[in-house]
């Protein structure tokens, strides 16, 4: 059903729900922050020239806002996705742009607040409602159709409200892995939502167009292998920002073209650990950064982090590396072959908490501690996302048996609890470099 | 028929390794002096080394024999069969069953009826759990029933002996390679076409075809000989090993697996993943994107290792001429 013939659910009164000065606000807010983060990341004394494409990718009405205007105008469709089971290949086989909506916006989770009162719920989904709602972010704004996962329970009610604003397609995603229902359900949501994009941009999406978008991500991934490696040396010539930055602007950028920079910074990378030139201090804590989400310009841990003394050298988020990892390995070039491998590329390597059982969440975590060789992890949990929550508890009993200390950190979308978590990091920084 | 994006590249040495193997059973096609009807080669009988029906091989399928000295082997207390397997046996711990993916002609043959399926665009059938456990156990069925059958028969007191022939090998009656090997070498010309097939022979042959339509090895699944070859292959030297340290649990060795044996991706304790329906033929090591995550192996050497894809054969050059990002 479209969304003007649907009765509104959430609010019957859109217009003049949110005041004028609310609106203005929220973007001004917005848009401030996003300055302050691109200024905070890129005033450090050394950091890849190449950077700062990525930094006018994600910046708040970056250029990219202008190129996906100009796409809509030349009848194109922009599909806004919520978590990483999306498959942007099927969207771009279709002709659309994909772009991620999830936010990171302090100012946008105000009008959410109004709307549901304190509804003790995590704030990154706070922040994409109300971010959508009061129409704060030129980029989101663009979107003329949402493909949500029904993902962690904040996630999926989001989906709901979200019909009110825009075009929403849920995905019943199986929260239990095993069993013998999963893949057949999940591959028939992916079959669904392949339909669902030929109906929105009026193209059929042939097996040529998935394997060559495919391909174009395997070869994204392959460049982002490359940069990893440059995370694995004593010292390192990016910052977990920086490679977090990167990561994200996959998801928001023409893939294509986002692969060509990311081989340039590499390029770049190489010949700055030829002369020498490392970010963060020598012999600085390597720190693996687990948990919620952590999406621009919510940077709040992994700057606190990094500023302390400590060297993010690996993530486990689905923000971060996740994003990047598990190619689409093609057994059978049909149809039917090409669509099995899409979704269990996105079902059964991810290893978001809302699955159960999710020992590949551990494992990933232990591989990459070997692989980078961490001293100690951040686990960070976002206010009322229980799923982490309850996973840390796992993940820490794990890793204190394998002798690797872990800092649990929760945070809320504002800047009032900076000062706390500084004083809990250093003092765990501090620990990890006694610890040699 | 694969995808440009993979890790190690293992099917050709294998298709090598096939081919030799075909080619040394259809020798006399290739100007090889003919076996004769009773060579001593012809004496020898290893794990699937090919069909009894096979004239020109060399060699033939172990499984014909143990029916044969089971039938007739209650003279001498079935010491020939029982000699037999331990040969066999000690094979199978030795090479696991390699035999099956690197050797068999009759797997070959199903392997490229995959090919030509993959390249007409029929996509294969998946089957659930419950199909998949159901079918791993006909091939035990098979085998259990053969012995039934066979081992009465050598037993004078039950004056059974009259009903041999066709009885003494009851699986042989039943095999679709019969039928196939046949009518293969009649279209070769090494079989005068006045041969005729039994009907029971046809109608196994016209289900084997019919079920490569739509399904990857269905022979295999069901062979006794991998039924008897699969209860001492979980120890074998050359085996498939996974490190579950740097398993993403991504699911690509199961999906890839031509016989579907779950082993490899569900087990996360044991290194030792092959045994039961694994053929070592290494699609799952070739297609694993995880650095050193599955491997071949033989006893303590790694083989052969995975390894994160990248563009093979034509598109890795055309990659590196155009320069660009595709």
């Amino acid at each position: 059903m479209k969304k003007e013939d649907r009765p509104a659910r959430y609010i019957k009164e859109r217009k003049g729900y949110f005041s004028e000065a609310q609106v203005d606000r929220t973007k001004k807010e917005s848009k401030k922050m996003s300055q302050r983060i691109r200024k905070e990341m890129s005033s450090k004394k050394v950091r890849a020239k190449a950077m700062s494409y990525f930094d006018d990718v994600m910046e708040y009405g970056g250029p990219r806002v202008a190129e996906l205007e100009k796409f809509k105008k030349g009848g194109g469709k922009v599909v806004g996705t919520m978590c990483v089971m999306v498959p942007s290949e099927l969207t771009y086989a279709a002709g659309a742009r994909s772009i991620r909506l999830c936010s990171g916006y302090y100012e946008c989770v105000h009008p959410a607040n109004e709307l549901l009162g304190d509804a003790g719920l995590c704030p990154m989904v706070k922040s994409t409602l109300g971010s959508e709602m009061v129409g704060a972010n030129p980029i989101t704004d663009l979107v003329d159709l949402v493909v949500t996962p029904a993902t962690c329970d904040g996630k999926m009610k989001l989906a709901e409200i979200l019909e009110d604003w825009v075009d929403v397609h849920i995905m019943n995603l199986p929260r239990v892995k095993t069993g013998d229902t999963t893949s057949k359900t999940w591959l028939a949501e992916i079959e669904f939502l392949k339909s669902r994009l030929e109906a929105l941009t009026g193209r059929s999406i042939g097996k040529k167009d998935i394997i060559e978008q495919i391909e174009l991500y395997n070869s994204a991934q392959e460049v982002y292998r490359d940069l990893l490696e440059h995370r694995k040396g004593r010292r390192v010539s990016i910052t977990g920002q920086d490679a977090m930055l990167v990561a994200q602007a996959s998801q928001m950028d023409d893939v294509r073209r986002w692969t060509k920079k990311v081989r340039e910074l590499v390029l770049e990378l190489d010949m700055m650990e030829r002369e020498g030139r490392f970010v963060g201090e020598e012999g600085g804590a390597r720190i693996l950064l687990a948990g919620s989400p952590m999406i621009y310009p919510n940077f709040k841990i992994p700057s606190i982090v990094e500023d302390s003394g400590g060297t993010i050298i690996t993530d486990e988020l689905c923000t971060g590396i996740r994003l990047m990892s598990d190619p689409i390995v093609l057994e059978s070039r049909t149809m039917r072959g090409v669509m099995e491998a899409i979704a269990e590329k996105y079902f059964y390597p991810c290893s978001c908490p809302c699955f159960t059982p999710n020992d590949e969440r551990i494992n990933r975590i232990k591989m990459s501690i070997k692989a980078f060789g961490a001293e100690g992890v951040v686990f960070h949990s976002l206010r009322g996302c229980h799923l982490n929550n309850l996973e840390a508890t796992k993940i820490e009993l794990e890793l204190k048996s394998a002798g690797i200390p872990m800092l649990k950190l929760e945070s809320e979308y504002d800047e009032g609890d900076v000062e706390q978590v500084r004083t809990r990091v250093e003092a765990f920084v501090e620990m990890l470099r006694a610890r040699r | 028929m694969s995808a440009d994006y993979k890790g190690r590249n293992i099917r050709p040495l294998r298709v090598v390794f096939q081919l030799g193997a075909f080619a040394f059973f259809i020798g006399q096609l290739l100007g090889l002096p003919p076996f004769g009807t009773e060579p001593v080669l012809r004496r020898v009988f290893l794990p699937n080394a090919a069909c009894r029906y096979m004239n020109t091989a060399p060699t033939s399928c172990f499984y014909y024999q143990l029916q044969d000295s089971l039938a007739h082997g209650a003279s001498d207390l079935f010491a020939s069969a029982l000699i037999m397997l331990l040969v066999v046996i000690l094979l199978v711990l030795v090479l696991g069953r390699t035999w099956c993916s690197w050797l068999c002609p009759f797997g070959f043959v199903q392997e490229l009826f995959s090919d030509l399926r993959e390249l007409v665009g029929i996509p294969f059938l998946r089957m659930g759990f419950a199909s998949r456990v159901l079918l791993r156990r006909v091939k035990y069925a098979i085998l259990i029933l053969t012995v039934l059958i066979t081992v009465p028969l050598g037993i004078s007191a039950l004056g059974l002996a009259g009903c041999t022939g066709a009885l003494s090998l009851p699986f042989c009656q039943v095999c679709p390679a019969k039928g196939f090997f046949t009518i293969f070498q009649q279209i070769l010309g090494l079989e005068p076409w006045s041969t005729r097939l039994p009907l029971l022979a046809w109608a196994s042959l016209l289900i084997f075809l019919g079920t490569n339509v739509f399904m990857r090895m269905p022979f295999c699944r069901i062979c006794p000989m991998g039924g008897l070859m699969a209860l001492f292959a979980g120890g074998s030297m050359i085996y498939l090993k996974k490190d579950p340290d740097r398993c993403t649990k991504c699911r690509i060795c199961l999906r890839v697996c031509p016989m579907d044996h779950d082993r490899v991706y569900e087990e996360m304790g044991r290194i030792d993943v092959g045994g039961e329906d694994c053929t070592l033929c290494a699609r799952c090591v070739e297609m694993c994107p995880e650095e050193g995550c599955l491997s071949l192996a033989a006893g303590p050497f790694v083989l052969v290792t995975s390894r994160p894809p990248k563009k093979v054969g034509l598109g890795r050059i055309f990659q590196r001429i155009r320069g660009n990002d595709r």
